[in-house]
C-alpha cells in the first residue's frame, strides 16, 4: 500500500495548479475552523476569568432571599457573616438599594459594600481606605459617566437603614473603574463594608460572600446559600453556545465548498485516468484496490492542507492569540461579561478534532465518485472507452 | 458664690423646664392637629413639570387608625375611593371596579404624583409619641414668633429619625415642619400657613410639601373645610363602603 | 457563434452538466452564505430596532436623556400632528407611535380583592388599526405561545413566564396600575387574551402588551406618546440616511434649542449601545462575506480549470480540423462565460431558495438559550438582501473564466498530436 501513497503524491504533485488550489481551499476552511473556534473558547474563557476577576472569584455564597435582578430583595437580604469566613478569605458584599441625586434629578443604584483591604476582587477597593467628610465611593466608568461625575466629584446619596429611617449623605467619587464586567459597573456604586454597614445599622452582615476557592461548606455558611461558578456563569455559556450554533453553519458551507473541488477534481480524474485504472486491473490489483488508491489520492488533499494549513496557519493563528483580535464594542447593554479583546485559544484536542473531521469527510468526497472505478469493465477501461 | 450657685440652679431648672415646655408644646400641636374624628374636604395642587394638577377629595379620619378618602375631583379620579384600616391600604377604583391592595413597596410611590408617599400616609402615631422634643429657641416666620422645636426620634422604626418644627407660640400649630436624614441632610420640608379657629382648634388650612433633593416646586394641600368631632358612621370603615 | 456555442453545450452534456453543477452548487452556497451571514448579524440589531429602539426614534430631549426610567410625563405630546409632519418630510419611513411604560398587574382574588401582584413593564402599540404592521413587526404571533392577539379595546398579551407567575389564565381579569402622564393614578382592566414569549429574558419576566388606545385612557395620554419609532421600507437599518434627517431634523420640525421637551430624533446607532454592535456586525459580516467569497473563488476557478482540461482531446480534435488555435481558445472563454453565467443563474436561484427557506423557518437555537438575559434571537434567520441577487455572478462568472483562461493555455503550449491523444483517455 506504500504504493498507493507514493502514486497519489506523485500524481497530486502532477496536477500541480488544481492540486494547489483544491489544498489551499481546504487549508483555508482548516485555518478558519481552529481560528473561529479559537475565539469562542478565547471568549468563553475570557468573559469567565472577567467574572471571576471582577465580580464572583470562584464561586459565592448568597442570602436565600437575593435575587440578583431584583433590587428590591435586598432589604430582606442579609445576615449576619458566619465566623469562620474571616480566616478563610472570602469576601462579604452587603447591598442595599439606594438614591442618587445627581443635578437635582434622582436615580435609582444599588450601594455594595465591599472590605476596602480585600485583594480577591481588581475592584480598587484600597482607594476606599481613606477618611474625608463624605464617604468614599467608587464607580465603574460607564456609571460615572451616565451619571456625569468625574473622580473627586461629591454626589448626595440617600438610603434606608434597617429600621427603614431615610438617610442621606454625600459621596465622593475616590476612583473610577474600567471594566469589562457591567454587573460591578451599571448602576453601582461601591463603598467600604464596615461604613455600609454602620450606615444601614447592620453590623458583621452581608447579602453574598464571594470565595477565592470553590470549597463548599454549606453547614458553617448556613443561612448562605452555594452559588458555584458554573451557575453564576450560564448566561456565558449559552450566549457562547448561540454564537457557535451560528458559526457550526459556517464550518459546513465553508467544508461543503471546499469537498466541492475536490469532489470536482475527484470525478475528472477517473474520467480522464480510465486507461491508468484499466491498467491497474490487468496487473492484478482488485478493484476495492483501485477504488483505494484513488481515495487516498483524494483524501491526500487533507494532508497537505493540514501542511500548507501549518505553514501559514501557525504563525497566524500564534499571532492572533498573543495581539488578540479586538471588539471594539461596549458591552453593558447585555448585562455580561464580554472582554473587549479576544484571545484565541486552541486546543490540541480542537486542532485534532478539526483536523480528523476534515480528513473523514475529504475521504467520503473522494471515495464517493470513485467508486464507480468498482463498476468498470476493465478491458473497456484500458481501452480507455468512456463509460 | 452663693449667687452663682442660686442662678446655676435656676438654669438648669430653666433647661428643664424648656425641655418639658418643648414636650408640652408638642403634645399641645398634636392635640390641634389630630381628633378622635372629623370629616375634611380639602384639595391637593400638584405642580409637576409641565402641567399642575388639582385633586379634591373628602375624607373621614377617626383616630390615626382609620381614614376614608373619596376623591370628587377632577372627572378622571373621581370616585377612586382610598381606606386606610391599621396598617393596611386598600384602593378601590370604579372604573375597573377593583379593591386593590398597597403594600410593599408600592407604598413607597407617590400618592398621585405628589411629594408625598402613601408611607407618608401610614403611621399611626402622633408627634408626641414618637419624638423627644427640645427646644432651640424662638424664631420669627413672617411675622408670627414661633419656638422651634428639635425632635429626636425615640423609637427606631420611623422614616425620619430628625425633625425640626416651627410652633407658632399663640396658635400652639406648626408653621414650618422639617425632616432630617439621619446624617442631617434636609430631605422634605412643608410649610403651613393661612391658620384658622376651627371647633374651638386652631388649624392650618394650607400646607406645602417640598421633596428638598428633587427639583419641583412642591406639592400644595389646602382644607376647603374641616369638622372635628363629629358622628362618622362605623361602616364607613369598612371594605364595603368602598364599592358604595 | 454565442448560440452555436450555446447549443453544443446544451446539446454535450458531458461538456457543460459537471461545470454547471459546480458553478451553481459553489454560488448557491455564496448566496446562501453571504444571506445567512447577513441574517445572523443583522437579526439581533433588526430584533433591538423593532423591539425597542426604531431605526429611528423621536421623543423628547428629557426623555431621551432619562429612557431607562420610562417617565411618562416626559411624553410627546400633540403626536398625530408630529406624525404626520413626519410622514410628509420623510414619506419612505413607516412611523408608529408607542407608549413604554411601567406599573404593577394586579390579579384579583374572589371578592375583588388582590389575590397576587407583580411589577410590569409595558408597551402599547397600535394593534388595532387595519393598517398598522405593528402586530407583525414585533413579531407578535411567532412569539404567542397560547391564545390570540388583541383585537377589541381592553384586551392584553402577558409574557407567559410571568403570567404562570402571577397564577393567571386566557380570559381572566387583570389591572394594570401606574402612573398618568400627570403622575396621577393610572389604572385600567385588561383581559389576558394571549401569552408570548419573546425568548428574551428582560421581556420575558415581566411584560404586557396592549393597544395604544387602551393604553391612552389608562394613562390619560390622548395624543400623547412616550415615542414615535420610525421604520425604513424593506426593514433594514440605513444609518446614512437616518444621521442626513438627523441634521435636518431641527430645521425641519422648528425646535425650539433648549426646549427640554422638544422632539429630537435619535438613530438606532445612537442609542445605548446599538451603535457598536451594528459597526462590528458590519465588519464581522463583511469580513467573513470576504473570506467565504475568496474561498469560493478559489474553488470556481478549479473548476474553470478542471473544464479546460476535460476537453483537451476535444480541442485536438478540432485542431486537427483546422481550427485555429486562437479560435479554440476564444470560444472556450465564451463557453466558460456561458457556462459561469448559467452556472451563477441556477445558483442564484437555488441559493435564494435556500435562503428564503432559512429565513421563514430559521434555525432554532431555543432551548440552549434558556437562561439568556439578553437581547438574542433564538432563531437564526438568513435575511435576503438585494447584494444576494449578484453576489453569486462575481466568483461565479469570473473565477470560472480565470480557471478556463488558463487551463485553456494548454491549448498554445501543446501541440495538436498531444491534445488529439487526449481525446482517446
Amino acid at each position: 500500500m506504500k504504493l498507493a501513497w507514493l502514486l497519489a503524491w506523485r500524481n497530486l504533485m502532477g496536477a500541480g495548479l488544481r492540486t494547489f488550489l483544491n489544498v489551499l481551499v481546504l487549508s483555508f476552511a482548516f485555518v478558519m475552523i481552529l481560528w473561529m473556534e479559537g475565539v469562542m473558547v478565547g471568549w468563553d474563557q475570557q468573559s469567565k476569568e472577567d467574572m471571576r476577576a471582577w465580580s464572583i472569584g470562584a464561586g459565592q455564597y448568597w442570602h436565600p432571599a437575593y435575587d440578583a435582578y431584583d433590587v428590591l430583595s435586598l432589604t430582606d437580604a442579609h445576615a449576619v457573616i458566619p465566623k469562620e469566613t474571616v480566616r478563610s478569605g472570602l469576601v462579604p458584599v452587603l447591598a442595599t438599594q439606594a438614591s442618587l441625586f445627581p443635578q437635582g434629578r434622582m436615580m435609582p443604584v444599588r450601594l455594595n459594600g465591599i472590605p476596602s483591604q480585600q485583594s480577591l476582587l481588581k475592584l480598587p477597593t484600597a482607594a476606599l481606605d481613606t477618611t474625608m467628610d463624605a464617604i468614599p465611593a467608587l464607580m465603574g466608568t460607564s456609571m460615572a459617566s451616565k451619571v456625569h461625575l468625574n473622580r473627586g466629584d461629591r454626589v448626595l446619596v440617600q438610603w434606608r437603614d434597617r429600621n427603614g429611617t431615610f438617610d442621606a449623605m454625600e459621596i465622593e467619587l475616590v476612583d473610577v473603574f474600567q471594566t469589562t464586567v457591567p454587573a460591578v459597573d451599571a448602576g453601582q456604586v461601591w463603598i467600604d463594608l464596615s461604613v455600609l454597614q454602620e450606615l444601614m445599622m447592620l453590623p458583621n452582615e452581608a447579602t453574598w460572600l464571594t470565595m477565592g476557592e470553590a470549597t463548599v461548606d454549606s453547614e458553617r455558611m448556613a443561612p448562605f446559600v452555594w452559588k458555584p461558578f458554573s451557575e453564576l456563569t450560564r448566561d456565558i455559556d449559552a450566549m457562547i453556545e448561540t454564537k457557535s450554533s451560528g458559526q457550526a453553519v459556517f464550518y459546513v458551507v465553508l467544508l461543503l465548498l471546499a469537498m466541492l473541488a475536490i469532489f470536482d477534481t475527484q470525478v475528472l480524474s477517473i474520467f480522464r485516468r480510465q486507461k491508468e485504472i484499466g491498467t491497474y486491473v490487468a496487473l492484478g490489483y482488485t478493484r476495492r484496490e483501485v477504488v483505494w488508491l484513488f481515495t487516498v489520492e483524494g483524501s491526500m488533499h487533507a494532508v497537505l492542507a493540514a501542511l500548507l494549513a501549518a505553514v501559514y496557519g501557525i504563525p497566524l493563528l500564534w499571532w492572533q492569540s498573543v495581539v488578540g483580535f479586538t471588539i471594539p464594542m461596549d458591552t453593558e447593554g447585555f448585562g455580561m461579561a464580554i472582554a473587549p479583546t479576544l484571545y484565541p485559544v486552541y486546543s490540541l484536542g480542537l486542532v485534532v478534532t478539526t483536523f480528523v473531521l476534515v480528513l473523514i469527510t475529504t475521504g467520503l468526497v473522494s471515495y464517493w465518485p470513485s467508486r464507480r472505478i468498482a463498476k468498470m469493465n476493465p478491458t473497456d477501461a484500458l481501452r480507455g472507452k468512456i463509460q | 458664690m452663693k449667687r452663682v450657685r442660686l442662678f446655676l440652679g435656676i438654669f438648669l431648672i430653666g433647661l428643664a423646664v424648656m425641655a418639658q415646655d418643648a414636650n408640652e408644646i408638642l403634645k399641645r400641636v398634636d392635640a390641634n392637629l389630630s381628633s378622635d374624628n372629623r370629616k375634611i374636604v380639602s384639595a391637593l395642587t400638584i405642580q409637576g413639570k409641565r402641567s399642575t394638577r388639582r385633586i379634591e377629595s373628602l375624607s373621614y379620619v377617626v383616630g390615626r387608625e382609620q381614614s376614608f378618602t373619596e376623591y370628587l375631583a377632577p372627572a378622571r379620579e373621581k370616585g377612586t375611593k382610598m381606606l386606610k384600616m391599621g396598617q393596611k391600604l386598600w384602593l378601590y377604583t370604579p372604573a375597573t371596579d377593583r379593591i386593590v391592595l398597597i403594600s410593599g413597596h408600592m407604598l413607597r410611590q407617590s400618592v398621585m404624583g405628589s411629594d408625598l408617599s402613601y408611607e407618608d400616609m401610614m403611621d399611626d402615631r402622633s408627634l408626641s409619641q414618637v419624638y423627644t422634643a427640645t427646644m432651640t429657641g424662638t424664631e420669627s416666620l413672617g411675622d408670627r414668633l414661633c419656638y422651634v422645636l428639635d425632635l429626636q426620634a425615640s423609637v427606631l422604626d420611623l422614616a425620619y429619625e430628625r425633625q425640626r418644627l416651627w410652633v407658632d407660640a399663640e396658635w400652639m400649630v406648626p408653621l414650618q415642619q422639617e425632616m432630617y436624614a439621619k446624617r442631617g441632610v434636609l430631605l422634605k420640608r412643608i410649610r403651613m400657613d393661612d391658620v384658622q379657629r376651627v371647633g374651638g382648634r386652631w388649624f392650618p388650612m394650607r400646607m406645602l410639601y417640598k421633596d428638598m433633593l428633587k427639583d419641583g416646586e412642591g406639592t400644595l394641600f389646602e382644607v376647603e373645610s374641616v369638622n372635628f368631632n363629629i358622628e362618622i358612621p362605623e361602616h364607613v370603615f369598612s371594605k364595603a363602603s368602598l364599592r358604595r | 457563434m454565442i448560440r452555436f456555442l450555446g447549443k453544443g453545450l446544451l446539446r454535450d452534456a458531458g461538456r457543460s452538466r459537471m461545470p454547471v453543477m459546480v458553478v451553481a452548487i459553489g454560488v448557491a452556497l455564496s448566496v446562501f452564505m453571504h444571506a445567512y451571514v447577513h441574517g445572523l448579524m443583522q437579526d439581533s440589531i433588526e430584533m433591538n430596532a423593532r423591539m425597542r429602539y426604531g431605526h429611528v426614534k423621536v421623543c423628547t430631549r428629557s426623555f431621551a436623556e432619562n429612557a431607562a426610567q420610562m417617565p411618562a410625563d416626559l411624553s410627546l405630546l400633540d403626536v398625530r400632528a408630529l406624525k404626520q409632519q413626519l410622514t410628509a418630510h420623510h414619506p419612505n419611513l413607516q412611523w408608529s407611535d408607542r407608549i413604554q411604560f411601567a406599573g404593577l398587574m394586579d390579579v384579583p382574588g374572589m371578592m375583588g380583592e388582590t389575590r397576587a401582584q407583580g411589577p410590569v413593564i409595558g408597551m402599547a402599540v397600535d394593534f388595532f388599526s387595519t393598517h398598522s404592521v405593528e402586530g407583525e413587526r414585533l413579531n407578535v404571533q411567532a412569539a404567542l405561545t397560547e391564545g390570540r392577539l388583541p383585537q377589541q379595546a381592553g384586551e392584553m398579551l402577558l409574557s407567559a413566564d410571568f403570567s404562570e407567575k402571577l397564577g393567571v389564565q386566557i380570559g381572566d381579569t387583570l389591572m394594570f396600575m401606574g402612573s398618568t402622564q400627570f403622575g396621577g393614578l393610572a389604572y385600567a382592566n385588561f383581559v389576558l387574551i394571549g401569552c408570548v414569549d419573546f425568548g428574551v429574558e428582560v421581556l420575558d419576566r415581566g411584560m404586557m402588551l396592549a393597544d395604544l388606545s387602551d393604553v391612552r385612557i389608562a394613562m390619560d395620554m390622548e395624543d400623547a406618546a412616550t415615542e414615535i419609532v420610525g421604520f425604513f421600507e424593506g426593514g433594514q437599518y440605513n444609518d446614512a440616511a437616518a444621521r442626513r434627517m438627523q441634521e435636518s431634523f431641527a430645521a425641519d420640525f422648528e425646535v425650539v434649542a433648549g426646549d427640554p421637551y422638544a422632539p429630537v430624533l435619535l438613530r438606532l446607532k445612537d442609542q445605548d449601545d446599538m451603535g457598536q454592535l451594528i459597526d462590528i456586525s458590519g465588519a464581522m459580516g463583511l469580513l467573513i462575506t470576504f473570506i467565504f467569497l475568496l474561498a469560493m473563488s478559489l474553488v470556481l476557478w478549479n473548476a474553470g480549470l478542471l473544464g479546460g482540461i476535460r476537453r483537451y482531446g476535444e480541442f485536438g480534435l478540432r485542431l486537427a480540423m483546422g481550427e485555429t488555435k486562437g479560435h479554440v481558445y476564444r470560444s472556450l472563454q465564451v463557453e466558460s462565460l456561458l457556462i459561469g453565467l448559467l452556472g451563477s443563474l441556477i445558483g442564484t436561484v437555488l441559493g435564494l431558495l435556500f435562503a428564503w427557506w432559512m429565513q421563514e423557518k430559521g434555525l432554532n437555537l431555543g432551548d440552549s438559550m434558556q437562561n439568556a438575559s439578553m437581547m438574542l434571537p433564538t432563531v437564526i434567520r438568513a435575511r435576503i438582501t438585494p447584494v444576494d441577487f449578484y453576489i453569486g455572478f462575481i466568483p461565479g462568472v469570473f473565477a470560472t473564466l480565470i480557471g478556463s483562461l488558463l487551463s485553456g493555455l494548454g491549448i498554445f503550449k501543446r501541440n495538436t498530436a498531444q491534445l488529439f491523444k487526449e481525446l482517446e483517455t
